[in-house]
């Protein structure tokens, strides 16, 4: 899919009405309508998520769920939806409107929530990373395998491919290992037990490995997910007014779409996932969000218990096709059966449409993400700004 | 129909598996080859006899063509060459295995063993190359030979994978960080309560870091330059071998490593954004200063060098060398630009002005080199973070400066300071943004664009020629604006003080120490002279001032009014000096000139006044009332401001101590 398509215009979509968004206090209705709005666009936009695919007939479309190209939609969701919220938010606003409370510790909870988003998204861009390491060598086993007809030295290259790449992709993030930690012991392990004293640089090159990783060492991807959704209290009624509830569930958006991404992508730390964030099922522009939720954690119990670098299609199905080409490789006699080889060809020829997919969209995402950090950065600024304008309640020109 | 001929062809068209059974050698495939010639002579000789063709033999005439288009016809060099082939292949293959079985390296066993491993390597490629432009279609001799080369090729490949690592870990060249040194400037910190920043913490600053782009050549080598030759025979043999992935990715996996155990060297803690918001000041300060220092080592030096190695190495490639490089270096520059970004978030008080002024001219400085690392289209998005980050740090500079120059302005006391002294305030600043001249030129381009309100415009003069270029720009007429800011603040200071005189002291010492700030620094060149002429003339002010506010009553009460007696007055005049006396020697006055002058001053209304005084009275037996003579009093002045308090009758013993 080009890459315009997956960037709808967010301008166009923000229909609240700015000039009545100046509306005082008192024009509680016009609130409550553009509320109402709000809310449904957020619904809206979740809703698209969650319907099937256009093309039923092509499974493989690359728009399944959990896909490079649906994580592309999601963190789209989150622009548009983020774009909206600060028109909302800022946009011909009064500031002293929102430096009263409890506007304003809403606002800073908020800010903080942002800053904890940031940290994410520099964890998820090295995790595309390692991902991005696990297609280069599932390509080494295309290469491989590609070759027609191929006999044991192809066969013993793509093996050596695929089980760094099984090693790759089964890191155990509890131990703040990066999966390049494993391809690095495959790629040069073989003489290491054989060859003692003369390769004892090999051995120690862990030490520093974990430099790379953007985050720091005692960073949790769960914890900071935890310590977003922590202080996310519903509103009470009194408190639903104005921008509250805005407020509030741009704050789920965020989380939940962090929390995604967190699941798809190999990340540090992320026990203890999925206990750490509920969204309270009474409000209709949950509803989508709630139905994806219960989806990934399905699927992340299924995996947790085997360790896994994430929930992304892509790679779920690079680990499968790896774990079978595997099997054919440990089992591979020359000259091979015609049924054998056919299956392992098709085989190949999967795990090559998804590196084509890889490398159509990893890079995509990773900038998309870097959008995402570089906008919260932003909106960050000018809601402090607006924050320090209300205090002194200067009107902003 | 001749059925001769129809089992001929049958048999014919059946030759390749007739003749060619799996591992029979070339030599018994000739007799086969003599009949099938004779058999296909015959052929020719009915289908020349023949004007039509049964059905089955068309059929069979058929077969024979479509097998005949689909062979390939082998050479009679071809299958001479063949055993050559054989033998080349179990040649290099003994010499591949051969080391499989030895634990040693073959890089470090000496130049003739590499060489000789290549070469065996090459021949396996050689081989494979020969046996490719056999037909594959078939499961004969030379599929089993390609096969085997094949799989003595994988071999090799991973023995030079792991050759490869162990030359680029073994032969790694660190470069001492100590020997490349960019000065770096003094810290200044911020201090609310504007106490203890002296001057001489100052003093040695404002060295503008020129070590700039006129020595760019700062290129090391990371691996040992006697090593790349083997690196790109390596290189060299494995891409032709098609193992080009496994070279990159092993390059890449080896480098990255290096790159991330340099960066560690620089001790810089991984901080998360988080983090970084949340840590006291003066650690990040020290972390921003570590990191200034690496980003500058590892752009200028390390990724220039990294770039030139990948270039040694892959250049005869194609595009390799920029991917590998790339892929090197993205994560580490993410890693310091968002340390940056971390940074550029704020929130922006004065005293970060200077790291940000740091952070952004280092980036700034390193613009140039960063195009060359990364000009490729397809690494744009790292010069757009690059550039997003140059101008956040910029911002966040401007801020910082615009905070500095509110937070003079906000700045308040209840209390008047001491001996109306210079304020720590006055010090703070005036040292502040002399420290700032060392970045005029980024802070010109800083503040072109911010408004400011310049209470001393500089007109142009016409002998002003040399100083307008620095008065006129954007950083004079901030800096103006700071200090005018700051005159306020002292001016609402001074009104602290119950006593009017201490007033002008207190402004006195303030705008002194400003304008000797001035005049002894490159500020002089932004402040113009006419600020300075202005400010001595507010000097004279504040001095005229004093003298009026203090001496013109005392100096009145000698006057005779016709209504107060002589002794009155003496005693009235007596009191009224003591009290002055006892006030204002704890007044101080820092700057000895300036004490000096106000000393001369005050004397010079005083003294003659009191001389004529007493030569009208010294024939009216006024001795007896006249506590001090001229001279005692003159001397008696000089103790003025000296900021101790002197009882009466030491100084009159003791007059001038200072």
């Amino acid at each position: 899919m080009p890459a315009t398509e997956n960037q709808p215009s967010f301008l166009g979509r923000i229909s609240i009405r700015r000039n009545q968004i100046i509306a005082m206090d008192g024009n509680h209705e016009q609130e409550l309508e553009d509320l109402e709005l709000f809310q449904r666009h957020i619904g809206d936009r979740f809703a698209e998520l969650t319907s099937p695919p256009d093309n039923q007939d092509f499974p493989f479309s690359g728009e399944s769920f959990l896909s490079i190209s649906w994580l592309r939609k999601l963190v789209d969701v989150l622009l548009c939806c983020e774009a909206e919220f600060k028109a909302a938010l800022i946009m011909g606003r009064d500031p002293s409107q929102i430096s009263k409370p409890p506007l304003d510790r809403l606002l800073s909870d908020y800010m903080e929530r942002a800053v904890k988003a940031l940290d994410i998204c520099n964890a998820v861009t090295g995790g595309v990373d390692s991902i991005r390491e696990c297609q280069k060598l599932a390509e080494i086993v295309v290469s491989a395998l590609e070759q027609k007809p191929f006999g044991d030295g192809q066969v013993k290259r793509a093996k050596k491919a695929l089980s760094a790449l099984m090693s790759a992709s089964a890191i155990d993030d509890k131990e703040n290992n990066h999966p390049r930690y494993a391809e690095r012991t495959w790629s040069f392990g073989r003489r290491g037990n054989n060859s003692g004293g003369n390769h004892k640089d090999r051995t120690n090159h862990g030490s520093f490995r974990s430099l790379s990783m953007v985050v720091a060492k005692n960073w949790s991807a769960a914890k900071q997910i935890q310590a977003m959704s922590s202080n996310l209290a519903v509103p009470r009624g009194g408190e639903s007014t104005g921008l509250v509830q805005p407020v509030y569930i741009m704050s789920n958006v965020m989380v939940f779409v962090m929390w995604a991404l967190v699941a798809a992508i190999p990340c540090q730390e992320r026990s203890g996932l999925l206990t750490h964030f509920q969204i309270p099922k009474q409000f209709g522009w949950a509803h989508a969000i709630i139905g994806m939720q219960e989806k990934i954690g399905e699927e992340w119990k299924k995996k947790e218990k085997k360790g896994s670098a994430g929930l992304l299609e892509e790679v779920q199905r690079m680990e499968k096709l790896g774990q079978s080409l595997i099997e054919f490789a440990d089992g591979f006699q020359f000259p091979a059966e015609d049924e054998k080889l056919e299956e392992a060809a098709a085989q190949v020829a999967e795990l090559a449409e998804i590196c084509q997919r890889m490398e159509e969209g990893l890079l995509p995402l990773q900038q998309q993400i870097r959008e995402v950090f570089h906008r919260i950065v932003r909106s960050r600024r000018e809601v402090l700004d607006l924050l320090d304008h209300g205090k002194v309640s200067q009107p902003i020109i | 129909m001749c059925t001769f001929c129809i089992a001929t062809i049958i048999s014919f068209s059946k030759f390749p598996s007739v003749v060619m059974p799996g591992c029979q050698s070339m030599t018994t495939t000739y007799e086969g080859e003599q009949h099938v010639i004779a058999a296909a002579q015959h052929i020719l000789k009915v289908l020349g006899e023949n004007k039509s063709l049964t059905d089955d033999f068309r059929r069979v005439l058929t077969e024979l063509d479509s097998h005949l288009s689909a062979m390939t016809i082998i050479t009679e060099s071809k299958r001479r060459g063949f055993a050559e082939v054989e033998e080349q292949l179990k040649c290099a293959e003994r010499k591949v295995m051969r080391w499989e079985s030895n634990p040693s390296l073959i890089w470090d066993s000496g130049p003739t063993e590499a060489s000789e491993y290549i070469q065996a390597v090459n021949e396996i490629h050689t081989v494979m190359e020969t046996l490719g432009g056999l037909s594959m279609n078939d499961h004969g001799r030379p599929k089993e030979l390609a096969f085997r080369a094949q799989c003595v090729q994988q071999i090799a490949m991973s023995r030079l994978e792991e050759e490869l690592y162990h030359i680029l870990v073994q032969h790694k060249q660190s470069f001492e960080l100590k020997n490349i040194s960019f000065p770096s400037r003094v810290d200044f910190v911020y201090d609310e309560s504007f106490v203890s920043v002296e001057d001489e913490i100052i003093n040695d600053t404002s060295q503008r870091d020129n070590s700039g782009r006129e020595s760019n050549e700062y290129t090391v080598d990371l691996i040992d330059p006697l090593l790349i030759p083997d690196i790109k025979s390596i290189a060299s043999v494995m891409f032709a071998s098609g193992y080009d992935r496994e070279f990159c990715e092993a390059f890449i996996g080896n480098r990255k490593d290096a790159l991330d155990e340099h960066l560690s060297n620089f001790e810089i803690q991984k901080l998360s954004i988080d983090d970084v918001l949340q840590l006291e000041w003066d650690a990040l300060s020290c972390e921003i200063k570590k990191w200034v220092w690496a980003v500058k080592i590892i752009i200028r030096v390390y990724l220039a060098s990294e770039k030139r190695f990948c270039n040694q190495i892959l250049g005869d490639f194609g595009s390799h060398d920029s991917y590998c490089f790339v892929e090197i270096s993205r994560a580490s520059i993410f890693y310091l630009l968002n340390f940056g970004e971390a940074i550029a978030m704020g929130p922006y008080n004065p005293e970060k002005l200077f790291r940000f002024l740091d952070m952004y001219e280092v980036l700034a400085d390193l613009h140039l080199d960063m195009e060359g690392l990364f000009s490729e289209v397809a690494n744009a998005f790292v010069m757009s973070e690059f550039h997003d980050l140059l101008r956040r740090l910029g911002d966040s500079a401007s801020a910082a400066f615009l905070n500095f120059r509110n937070a003079i302005a906000l700045d308040s006391s209840t209390h008047p300071f001491p001996r109306g002294e210079i304020h720590h305030l006055t010090r703070y600043v005036m040292n502040y943004i002399k420290t700032l001249t060392a970045y005029c030129d980024t802070l010109n381009v800083l503040l072109k664009d911010q408004d400011v309100d310049d209470p001393n415009p500089v007109f142009e003069t016409d002998n002003g020629q040399d100083i307008c270029t620095s008065a006129f720009s954007p950083m004079g007429c901030h800096l103006r604006s700071i200090t005018s800011a700051l005159e306020s603040n002292l001016i609402r200071r001074s009104k602290l003080y119950k006593d009017g005189s201490l007033e002008h002291i207190f402004l006195m010492n303030n705008i002194h120490y400003m304008v000797q700030k001035v005049k002894g620094s490159e500020l002089r060149l932004f402040f113009g002279d006419e600020w300075i002429r202005k400010h001595n003339g507010k000097l004279q002010q504040h001095a005229t001032s004093y003298e009026r506010a203090t001496w013109s009553f005392v100096v009145s009460l000698l006057r005779d009014d016709g209504r107060t007696s002589l002794k009155e007055r003496c005693r009235r005049f007596s009191n009224a000096f003591d009290d002055v006396y006892k006030i204002q020697t704890r007044w101080r006055i820092p700057d000895l000139h300036l004490r000096e002058d106000l000393q001369i001053s005050t004397s010079q209304k005083v003294i003659p006044a009191y001389r004529a005084f007493l030569g009208i009275n010294s024939r009216n037996g006024s001795d007896k009332y006249i506590k001090y003579t001229s001279d005692d009093m003159e001397k008696m002045l000089l103790d003025l401001f000296a900021g101790s308090s002197m009882s009466l009758r030491n100084s009159r013993s003791n007059s001038h101590k200072w």
